[in-house]
């Protein structure tokens, strides 16, 4: 089938009634989720993991990746209006997005960003649909050496660069690493650090274990501070605005950064471990380094919109980054990846190589999805933005119990008993431990997802070589991949203590 | 000292001991050497494991030290971000497990209608304690979140006494 058959029947899948009212449910769940601080597009996609288990594959899909760009972009809402970002990936938006409120401009910040996370997120899915299936159809040789090497290099990015503290971000991989252990091994059968008890023969379930560590953790955190917040919100004033509230002529202004920040986003999105977090920052910074405007128009920060476009056309065109390696290689860069990964799983989906070749319906189907949901995002977060916006007064005492009850049907779902609403339990507390001794969970999550995939094709190609290592090192894809994770890890290295003696001498 | 201060020693400690305990029992995994050479044992990499974590440990405990006798100036700065509402958490980890104990035994709709309203006190600042508010949330949301599972998606969930009646 040719490339654009499948894209057509990837439209034809998800363009059905119910494919729709799916999309327009999960754009609108997912701003609310972006727009809510404290609440973010992995919290919105585990919580409705348990809607989708009576779902076809392709419905599921359609849902997640729905709220994955709503949440993805309502974040600008709370960032230009509240100036706080509503999640990591939109602290950049601050930076402009408030002082263009402040000069009576809230209608031209938020049009345009609405705009511009559109564009970018159209941007990225469409790069997506041209290299996935390249690098799928180069993967599909992959052996044992290569994805071990993969998954380590993936780990070492992940551990190095998602905390400042690289100690304690490898040593967050390694518990991870450590928890994935538990259960009967893959290869020889036998129980591992089981101890005795049956309820653990099958490993923890990914899924208690995130929606544990991401919403439960979360939400005894919030306890901490619920009692002394308040926000105030203010209504941005719509009258006289048409259009999207910009000109023509500030657009196509912007056409070259936002073009540059969607390649920056999309860059970052393809690399594990540095995420929407990173990308809005890097983009905006660059923008701000290359800005010729700053003499006539006053520099980035004082309320222009270059910083906005920055930001948003960045952290969206992210999204499309970081499918990349989740479907080509069955490997999550960061823990909304790894949440889509935990519910393409359980619809009986491997992502890999593979999954291009035998059911690329589903593969098109997510395309689709994304292309369509970002329509419907940039109308319902124009035009609805009133609504999103009295949302956002919700407190957070009311909120915050009710998320959590959503936790506890998802994770009892999953085996339908209480077992797994222990275990969730359980890693909620290890999560709000984590966040008190400022452990980062993100490299937890990813070693445990990506640890059993090191350690099966590690042993794998130990049998396969007989023992010896080096055709991890004489395979060319292998070898550059644990190149890049070493020298990472040595550059990261250097760079702590070189500012340690800095900070010595001072 | 304050638990900021010693927070790297502490960590380092219960590592080093959780490594200590992971290595104990990764060497009694049993092994099968006639099916898998023991360069691709089931032992291989949780020994690898234990080791690396213990290394970082020490890492994290020397690191955890020269903090300790450096950080004297910046204890103040520490103290005030500290400083957040350590009832609540209590309370709430307490609920929390609470809910999860009833469950089994008062059923879905009974358990999570006392959970919600009590979580909602306990998350609420004293002046914005609105009882009548929160039992409201807490019917409401109750009742939708049953319809839309247990009724619209057929999701089981813990039986108990209002279920029964309900005819679930």
């Amino acid at each position: 089938m040719s490339t654009l058959q499948l894209i057509g029947g990837g439209f034809a899948t998800v363009l059905t009634p119910t494919g729709l009212f799916l999309m327009f449910i999960g754009v609108a769940v997912g701003i609310v989720f972006g727009a809510l601080p404290g609440l973010s597009a992995t919290m919105a996609i585990a919580l409705f993991l348990p809607v989708t288990y009576a779902m076809t594959s392709s419905n599921a899909m359609t849902l997640l990746m729905a709220l994955f760009i709503g949440a993805i972009s309502g974040g600008l809402i709370s960032a230009i209006l509240l100036h706080i970002p509503g999640t990591p990936s939109s602290v950049a938006t601050c930076f402009d997005g408030h002082p263009l409120v402040r000069k009576g401009q809230a209608a031209k910040a938020l049009g345009v960003g609405v705009v511009f996370s559109f564009l970018g997120t159209i941007f990225s899915t469409v790069l997506l649909m041209f290299i996935a299936p390249e690098i799928a159809r180069v993967a599909i040789n992959f052996g044992s050496y290569e994805f071990f090497s993969i998954a380590i290099f993936s780990l070492t990015m992940i551990a190095t660069l998602s905390s400042g503290n690289m100690v304690k971000g490898i040593m967050a991989g390694v518990i991870g690493f450590m928890f994935s252990t538990v259960g009967t091994d893959a290869i020889e059968g036998t129980a591992r650090f089981t101890f005795g008890l049956t309820t653990l023969k099958g490993g923890f379930d990914m899924l208690a274990v995130m929606v544990g560590l991401f919403a439960v953790g979360e939400i005894i955190g919030a306890a901490e501070t619920s009692r002394h917040n308040d926000e105030e919100v203010t209504q941005p004033s719509m009258k006289g605005v048409k259009g999207f509230g910009f000109s023509v002529k500030e657009f196509t202004d912007q056409l070259w950064n936002a073009l540059r920040s969607a390649a920056i986003g999309m860059g970052i999105g393809i690399l594990p471990g540095i995420g929407g977090g990173t990308s809005n920052m890097m983009a905006y910074t660059v923008a701000k380094n290359s800005d010729k405007h700053a003499a006539e128009r006053g520099p980035l920060g004082t309320g222009r919109i270059d910083g906005v476009v920055a930001s948003e056309t960045a952290n969206n065109a992210t999204i499309g980054g970081a499918m990349v390696p989740l479907l080509t290689l069955g490997i999550p860069g960061d823990t909304t990846t790894a949440m889509l990964l935990g519910a393409l799983t359980l619809h009986g989906l491997t992502p890999g190589p593979l999954l291009f070749q035998n059911q690329a319906d589903v593969v098109y189907g997510i395309f689709a999805a994304m292309l369509i949901a970002s329509v419907i995002m940039l109308f319902m977060e124009f035009f609805g933005l009133r609504v999103f916006v009295k949302l956002l007064s919700i407190p957070k005492y009311i909120l915050l119990p009710c998320v959590f009850v959503l936790c506890v049907i998802g994770a009892y779902a999953l085996k339908n008993n209480m077992s797994q609403v222990i275990a969730c339990l359980i890693f909620g507390a290890l999560g709000f431990a984590f966040k008190k001794l400022e452990i980062p969970s993100t490299p937890f999550i990813l070693g445990f997802i990506l640890g059993p995939l090191a350690e099966v094709n590690y042993r794998r190609g130990m049998i396969r070589s007989n023992g010896t290592f080096i055709p991890f090192l004489t395979s060319p894809i292998s070898a550059v991949f644990l190149a890049i994770a070493i020298f990472v890890i040595l550059l990261t290295g250097t760079k702590t203590l070189r500012a340690k003696k800095k900070a010595a001498k001072q | 000292m304050s638990f900021k201060k010693c927070r790297d020693l502490i960590l380092g400690i219960v590592m080093l001991l959780f490594s200590g305990f992971y290595l104990i029992n990764a060497f009694q995994i049993k092994t099968r050497p006639k099916l898998t050479p023991s360069y691709a044992s089931a032992q291989i990499m949780p020994v690898l494991l234990g080791v690396l974590l213990a290394i970082l440990s020490v890492i994290c405990i020397v690191q955890g030290i020269r903090k300790m006798k450096t950080a004297d100036g910046t204890e103040e700065e520490g103290k005030k971000k500290d400083k957040g509402d350590i009832m609540a958490v209590v309370f709430t980890f307490a609920v929390i497990i609470g809910y999860i104990l009833i469950m089994p035994t008062l059923g879905f709709i009974l358990s999570t209608l006392i959970y919600l309203f009590l979580q909602m006190i306990i998350l609420a600042p004293a002046e914005k304690r609105n009882y009548l508010l929160f039992a409201i949330v807490a019917i409401a949301f109750t009742a939708l979140v049953f319809v839309a599972f247990r009724i619209g998606l057929q999701q089981l969930l813990p039986r108990g006494p209002i279920e029964s009646m309900l005819g679930f």
